[in-house]
């Protein structure tokens, strides 16, 4: 009695869940009287499929979808790609080294490259050079700091850890804005960043970085030492034990956490917003314009939806199946 | 072990971070103490603290601040007790847990504006299939997108449904990791399955809940996405969110200075919020482990 009260809940719920999706996949093929008449619930039923939807939406009709869609794939795996190798390298780095940063150095840092920021500018400097010159300063004057024997706390691996994995409280808008007028300062000497491929996947390497380290650091920790041991005594260098070794033992890992940030960079949307325009703009940028454009055409909209969801129902399928094989415990605890 | 070669391994996602981060952060900081336009371009004047004071006696920022704490608090909370209910339901071996789980997580990883977008249609006071449903029952063309109150529940309600995946996903993992042994001794003692949740699981998931309840308020108070489609932060300015309210004063009225004091006071509150959140669980958490 209590196992069928829960089975009906899940099955309320799945039918919640479900609902919305499969509307959306129907939607897309339905003539415009199945849409104007009130609702329609099933093709060949109450209504007779048609491809119009997928026409106008791939001919282009109504604004490109093909080119964000290009855009969007190009930038999220570029961007994936290469937060996965560094982020992987920061996250070996922490479970295998040993860090020891001097909150005194970290203090030092700060106020050396806020302070000069501003009186450089104040002395009549522009903001890029001004702002290199300080942080750069800042930076050595902190490296050498760290290696004196000041007084204070030392922070250690987890801070580190902790550094990144905070990154991700900062609400996105702070960074967004203030990037878009630095890309603007940027565009003023002649470079191109608004707008273009390489400021927009830059960005969303420095965005997905954190979750990298945070997810990877945990597949790193339950890798075995051993054969990892028996390579260094063999003098191997720890770049080719890194590639060669660690790598591919943490492959599973590795491919859980590149689809995860997938995900992430295909559904964002703020930074595109900001940070696009036109030519690079990505699919979820396009998508959200089709509600002004369309109005009630739903065979177009649903189509559009349906183009962004079902790359990322495949990715869930697939993400699904790899935790059943017990392999995203780890990142719970 | 201390290598020179750790620190190739280390920094270049630490530059790339502080980069993206810190350099955006400090120039926002700055211009927040100015006054400075693009259109017409005009040379930024220092105007000390008159951007944050604006923003402080300005009403529409407290009613925006307003409407995005009802927001999160309220789909928050809903999703973790509907998600954890889901997840204790999952763990008691019903037949088809496996084409459960698959499906329950499809939400997830759906991009927030494609969801906006299918809810708009879901949500049509005439064409939509709720309309359909509460027309069933006596109740025609309610305003679900038009009428301030029905607006931000129905952003709840897309919120519960995005997210609630995210808490069955975490708890159902955690309920996994629980050994199994204290519950068997449970029952020898005649522990009602009541008893056992609030006695034993209640108890030992609280660090993950309170992890999981963190992430998603964090997370939460992002918002931005799903209004601009949905609502765009109508009627009125009923249902706009900070961040939402920060894009259009930024990059709609290119007021700049304003737009970075607003942003700087949004991560300020967070970072109270965090550390407030963490000091009040801290002696909770501490007590259990």
């Amino acid at each position: 009695m209590n196992r069928w009260l829960v089975f009906g809940l899940l099955c309320i719920w799945l039918l919640f869940t479900l609902f919305p999706i499969y509307w959306v996949f129907i939607t897309m093929f339905k003539p415009a009287p199945a849409v104007f008449n009130g609702p329609t619930y099933f093709p060949f039923i109450d209504f007779s499929p048609s491809l119009t939807g997928l026409k106008e939406i791939l001919g282009g009709g109504r604004g490109n979808m093909l080119q964000p869609l290009w855009n969007s794939a190009l930038i999220a795996t570029t961007a994936t790609a290469i937060a996965t190798l560094l982020g992987s390298m920061a996250a070996y780095a922490l479970v295998r080294f040993e860090f020891r940063v001097r909150l005194f150095a970290g203090l030092l840092f700060a106020i050396i490259g806020i302070g000069g920021y501003w009186l450089l500018t104040y002395q009549g400097f522009e903001t890029l050079p001004a702002m290199g010159a300080a942080f750069g300063l800042a930076l050595i004057v902190s490296i050498l700091a760290n290696r004196m024997p000041l007084p204070g706390p030392v922070l250690g691996n987890n801070d580190v850890a902790f550094w990144f994995i905070s990154q991700r409280m900062f609400p996105p808008i702070v960074s967004a804005f203030a990037l878009y007028l630095l890309y603007v300062e940027i565009g003023k000497s002649g470079i191109q960043a608004l707008d273009s491929f390489l400021g927009l996947t830059f960005c969303y390497v420095a965005f997905i970085l954190p979750i990298v380290v945070w997810l990877m650091r945990d597949f790193f920790e339950n890798l075995p030492v051993a054969v990892e041991e028996a390579a260094l005594v063999d003098n191997v260098p720890r770049l080719r034990i890194f590639f060669e070794i660690v790598l591919p033992m943490a492959r599973p890992g590795l491919i859980a956490t590149f689809l995860i940030c997938l995900g992430f960079v295909w559904n964002e949307f703020l930074f595109a917003l900001i940070l696009t325009s036109g030519e690079w703009q990505t699919l979820p940028i396009a998508i959200s314009g089709q509600n002004s454009v369309r109005g009630t055409e739903w065979w177009g909209i649903a189509g559009a939806a349906a183009i962004a969801i079902l790359p990322m129902m495949i990715l869930t399928a697939i993400l699904a199946r790899m935790m059943r094989s017990g392999l995203m415990l780890g990142a719970v605890k | 072990m201390r290598e020179p070669i750790r620190h190739l391994f280390i920094w270049p996602a630490v530059l790339i971070v502080l980069l993206v981060t810190l350099f955006p952060l400090v120039y926002s900081l700055t211009i927040s103490f100015q006054t400075m336009r693009l259109v017409p371009p005009t040379p930024p004047r220092f105007v000390g603290l008159d951007n944050y004071t604006n923003l402080l006696s300005e009403l529409r920022f407290w009613q925006v601040l307003g409407n995005t704490t009802l927001i999160v608090v309220v789909s928050v909370a809903l999703q973790y007790v509907i998600g954890f209910a889901l997840a204790l339901a999952l763990h008691a071996n019903v037949p088809g847990e496996r084409l459960f789980r698959v499906s329950f997580l499809f939400p997830m990883l759906m991009a927030p504006v494609a969801v906006a977008l299918i809810w708009r249609m879901l949500l049509h006071s005439t064409l939509g299939p709720v309309n359909d449903m509460f027309t069933a029952i006596g109740f025609a063309n309610l305003p679900f997108l038009t009428n301030s109150l029905m607006a931000k529940l129905s952003i709840i309600l897309v919120e519960v449904w995005q997210w609630t995946p995210f808490v069955i996903l975490l708890m159902l993992a955690g309920l996994q990791s629980l050994p199994t042994s204290i519950y068997e001794a449970a029952r020898l003692d005649d522990a009602t399955p009541w008893q056992q949740f609030w006695g034993i699981t209640f108890p030992l998931l609280l660090p993950l809940s309170a992890a999981v309840v963190f992430i998603r308020l964090i997370e939460g108070f992002k918002i931005m996405d799903t209004v601009f489609v949905l609502t765009g932060g109508g009627p009125g300015i009923t249902t706009e969110t900070l961040t939402l309210y920060a894009y259009q004063e930024g990059l709609k009225k290119f007021n700049l200075g304003y737009t970075s004091a607003l942003s700087f006071t949004f991560l300020i509150a967070v970072i109270l919020f965090g550390t407030l959140y963490l000091a009040i669980l801290k002696p909770h958490l501490e007590k259990r482990a």
